[in-house]
């Protein structure tokens, strides 16, 4: 970029170079020295997250069923029996293996979507939080937090909040320079192997909830950095893989784009 | 909805030599994580199961006995399809006896999933329970639990799920349950794992 560079020699580097290399070098020793766990086994908790979050919801509305119930017939003959009965209705929760709460789920009524929705959209905002705080103490010399623009956290999460979660970089950015911005992800990782057959709408839309994760995850990382809650609305639509980056097998029939829209940034554009 | 491994189920079938010594278990566990697994910083697991725990909290409304039980069955649910991705990772064959299992649980399975090898101790006088200590955690790394949860609690609860579920699919029905937690306030984590007996009726067809 600058104007000295034609005439150096491109071989010898300068020691401010040198030293930087070092610097990065280290960071990632470092990184590779830090305690690891299977990626499977973090695949496995995150997927898991949705009918867990779908037996929540069932248990929930159960218990409010239980308590109505219990507080118009009770007989007070006996404390025991009452103990009895709610152990058996209170304490213990009943036990549905996933695919059959993620089948539940994508027939649930709206209202219960969007609670189940809103719950793993909370629980990936926290990831996010706290990401934030793992990434600014990892001492990464490429990151830079001071005077971070909008466009820079977004920058930030294409590039390392995405590498640490799903072991890949956002593929493609787009803005406006207007506060609005389009993630494209043609292989977006915890959905890959997801398929059911020949339904495509039916698989699109029981892989949703999945995707509430991540939103949740930006969403926390933008106001983690700063950015008010209010000001953030993020969202996604399916999109069509590009050709060139389609495979013959094994992939997810459609990529993602997410869409963040932060609202102050015109009002700071002044 | 099918989600595909891209695992063989047969894989373990094939190899019927018996497990010679604990070395080799120790070995096979070794191998698999150092040449065959994708890794991820342990702090972010940490701090995932963490997300989920606290929103758990605070859909039970501090009820903590029903947060036990919904990272119980979480936990069962992974198990339940986990353990197919185990057999046919390490390919190993039927163990003899429930002191074999204990090993392959703590150097195979906790070294390929977590990186971790809890202790295998305690062993009841007929050999059908024993406990597993844990000196580190990758669930519960740098946590700490407020005055309310530390008395209910069982924050890696999910563990135990994992752990009847994956049992569970190899015909050892167990139950598996925390005694103690560094969490609470205990010296040591442990968490406990008894066969009630080994379930005879599902074998599938042709696998004798």
């Amino acid at each position: 970029m600058s104007s000295s560079n034609p005439q150096r020699n491109p071989v010898v580097d300068t020691p401010e170079q040198i030293e930087r290399r070092r610097i990065v070098e280290q960071f990632l020793l470092f990184q590779e020295s830090l305690p690891k766990v299977n990626a499977l086994s973090y695949q496995w908790l995150l997927n898991e997250m949705v009918p867990m979050s779908m037996a929540v919801e069932n248990n929930l509305s159960q218990l409010d069923e239980n308590s109505s119930v219990s507080s118009q017939s009770v007989e007070p003959t006996s404390d025991e029996i009452n103990e009895e009965i709610h152990k058996l209705s209170l304490n213990k929760l009943e036990y549905v293996p996933s695919h059959k709460l993620i089948a539940q789920l994508c027939h649930a009524s709206d209202e219960v979507k969007e609670k189940v929705t809103e719950r793993l959209y909370k629980i990936g905002s926290g990831i996010g939080s706290k990401m934030t705080e793992l990434l600014i103490f990892s001492n990464n010399p490429n990151l830079s937090f001071n005077s971070m623009d909008t466009l820079g956290m977004v920058r930030f999460i294409c590039k390392e909040v995405w590498k640490l979660l799903y072991g890949k970089q956002i593929d493609n950015l787009k803005t406006n320079h207007r506060g609005v911005f389009y993630l494209f992800d043609y292989e977006f990782q915890p959905i890959q192997n997801f398929a059911l057959d020949d339904d495509e709408e039916k698989l699109l839309s029981t892989v949703s909830p999945y995707i509430q994760v991540p939103l949740g995850v930006i969403s926390g990382i933008l106001t983690s950095l700063g950015v008010p809650e209010d000001d953030i609305l993020v969202s996604f639509t399916y999109v069509d893989i590009p050709e060139d980056k389609k495979k013959p097998v094994g992939q997810f029939p459609k990529g993602l784009n997410f869409n963040i829209q932060v609202n102050q940034f015109q009002n700071n554009q002044d | 909805m099918n989600t595909t491994t891209g695992t063989s189920k047969t894989a373990s079938a094939a190899n019927t030599t018996s497990l010679a010594s604990s070395k080799t278990i120790k070995q096979i566990g070794e191998t698999v994580w150092k040449n065959r697994t994708v890794k991820i910083n342990a702090e972010l697991f940490t701090l995932t199961y963490g997300s989920i725990v606290s929103q758990l909290c605070q859909d039970y409304q501090r009820d903590f006995k029903k947060v036990n039980d919904q990272l119980f069955s979480m936990g069962y649910n992974i198990g339940i399809r986990l353990i197919e991705d185990f057999l046919a990772r390490t390919a190993i064959p039927r163990c003899d006896n429930f002191v074999t299992t204990s090993e392959v649980i703590s150097k195979c399975a906790f070294k390929i999933f977590l990186n971790i090898t809890p202790h295998v101790t305690n062993w009841s006088n007929t050999k059908n329970s024993f406990s597993l200590i844990f000196d580190e955690n990758p669930l519960s790394d740098f946590v700490e639990l407020p005055m309310d949860a530390s008395k209910e609690l069982w924050y890696s609860n999910i563990l135990c799920g994992v752990l009847k579920g994956a049992l569970e699919m190899v015909q050892l029905d167990c139950e598996v349950y925390f005694v103690s937690d560094v969490l609470r306030g205990n010296t040591q984590t442990e968490l406990r794992v008894k066969l009630n007996k080994v379930l005879k009726d599902e074998m599938p067809a042709g696998e004798d």
